[in-house]
């Protein structure tokens, strides 16, 4: 029986080891920005500590950042979109996990456009999405870069009549990831 | 013993087909990236979240919360209080016929540390003032620690009659100034409600009568409770320990009613309207004075009396942070 354990395990290492080919790429200071347009007014805001990282072998990605990290020009709009807009008390995280659909090399160098699909989750709702993006990959690092829009009416992000001409029904994301070793 | 032995390999076997099954199935790639998520998570919680708007503005009703102006950024304060509800219809269209008015400026020159600036209609004063937020609440810290000193100086002419009714004479400048320092401790203790108390001491140079003391020593509790995203209820109260009742003091204040000690607590109850760049404060409160030695230590008004005043505070940021704005481009 003690044998058996022993084989079991082994199978186990070797179940966990598939990861053996493959490397986790990660950093803890991307940049990801958001933009949001209107006739009134341009509001953009940037978050310089987010966290992402990349199975290279798996090709699984995920990406976290606190909303409360979101920069803001205007330190009011800050409060306001935390407060009133995002509810980072409440929902203090936006995340995507997901998983890069191209059969990529990664451990070749180049410059390769991606596409991951998954679950992105802004205001503690869930919505599956695919994000296209693009990877340069080079000998000590990965170097992501994404956009893709939000709806805000699709994570429950509600704008008041009164400042509806200030913020934009569509925001755009983009973001910029070093992806170390 | 072989037959113990195909039985273990049999084990094995199925086990491999298990963990290969496993190892395509949706199920693991969900597991996997999951497992990426918990390792961020891991990752950020190493660093405190700290907690935000405790308070809409940097001041409550009448005196500072613990919120500061963020680094370079710029607010404007207007402030009227009204004359007392209880000054009559013909004669002061209920209060709304005069008011006090301070205009006061306060810059962020970090996201902790202001300097304010102020002139009040009332005794003609000028103030001088800087708060720096010692300690943020955020998930490893219960509260925010402010402390704040300000200065003033009064400037109406000598031999002016106070609103207690004593007659005030300045010999010199120096006795036209006085001093106050506080110490704001604030929770939020959800998001919607925040509580604040707030030590005082002030300092005035000279006092209308030898038997008061220079000094005033009081404590404050106040705190808000947000109706809606946009809606604010406020309540401020300061008690000031004066030694009003002693028997040994030569000159007794509780013993004769006419100079019976002429200052009150000061207690007030608002609303805030917050509207984008603006924050709109309503308010009644029996004191009249928007400076803290004014409103602290020398209030003369009474809620019993019905010496109640409406007012308004109304604070407009502005933001010079370009560094901030180039940033992104």
């Amino acid at each position: 029986m003690k044998k058996s354990i022993l084989i079991f395990s082994f199978f186990l290492m070797l179940g966990s080891g598939l990861s053996f080919g493959q490397t986790l790429y990660r950093t803890s200071v991307g940049e990801v920005s958001f933009f949001s347009k209107t006739p009134a007014l341009d509001i953009e805001a940037l978050n310089k500590k987010a966290g992402a990282i990349l199975n290279s072998g798996t090709r699984d990605f995920a990406i976290q950042m606190k909303i409360t990290d979101f920069q803001f020009p205007n330190k009011l709009m800050q409060e306001h979109f935390n407060e009133n807009y995002l509810e980072s008390e409440k929902f203090p995280t936006a995340k995507f996990a997901g998983k890069i659909t191209e059969e990529v090399d990664l451990s070749k160098l180049g410059t390769y456009p991606v596409t991951a699909t998954g679950n992105l989750t802004i205001h503690g709702v869930t919505k599956p999405v695919t994000v296209k993006g693009t990877i340069v990959a080079s000998a000590t690092q990965l170097g992501l870069t994404f956009a893709f829009n939000v709806r805000t009416e699709d994570y429950k992000i509600e704008v008041p009549t009164l400042v509806f001409n200030k913020i934009a029904e569509v925001i755009e994301v983009k973001g910029k990831l070093s992806l170390m070793k | 013993m072989i037959r113990a032995f195909s039985t273990q390999r049999l084990l094995a076997a199925s086990v491999l087909c298990l963990l290969l099954f496993l190892g395509t199935s949706p199920w693991k790639v969900a597991a996997a990236q999951d497992d990426l998520l918990s390792m961020l998570d891991a990752e950020q919680a190493k660093e405190p979240t700290y907690t935000i708007a405790t308070f809409k503005a940097s001041r409550l009703i009448n005196g500072q919360t613990i919120e500061t102006v963020s680094k370079n950024h710029l607010n404007f304060w207007i402030s009227h209080r009204f004359g007392a509800v209880n000054s009559g219809f013909i004669a002061n269209f209920f209060g709304l016929d005069e008011a006090k008015i301070r205009l006061g400026l306060e810059y962020g020159i970090t996201d902790r540390w202001l300097v304010g600036a102020g002139r009040s209609s009332l005794e003609k004063t000028y103030d001088l003032y800087s708060k720096y937020k010692v300690l943020r609440q955020s998930n490893k810290m219960p509260v925010t620690v402010t402390a704040m000193a300000g200065w003033g100086i009064n400037t109406m002419p000598t031999g002016y009659v106070m609103e207690s009714g004593a007659t005030m004479k300045f010999d010199n400048n120096i006795e036209r100034y006085s001093y106050w320092s506080q110490l704001l401790v604030a929770r939020k203790f959800t998001e919607k409600l925040s509580l604040q108390l707030m030590p005082t001491l002030i300092h005035i140079n000279k006092v209308e009568n030898p038997s008061m003391s220079n000094q005033v020593l009081a404590l404050g509790a106040g705190g808000r409770y947000k109706l809606s995203q946009r809606v604010t209820l406020s309540a401020e109260y300061y008690h000031s320990f004066v030694d009003s009742e002693d028997e040994d003091d030569d000159y007794d204040y509780a013993d004769d009613q006419d100079t019976a000690y002429p200052y009150r607590d000061a207690l007030s109850f608002g609303v805030d309207i917050e509207t984008g760049g603006h924050v709109f404060q309503f308010h009644l409160t029996n004191a009249r004075g928007m400076v803290e030695k004014q409103f602290i230590a020398q209030n003369v008004g009474s809620w019993g009396k019905g010496d109640i005043f409406y007012g308004f505070n109304i604070a407009r940021t502005f933001s010079f942070d370009k560094a901030a704005r180039n940033a992104h481009k």
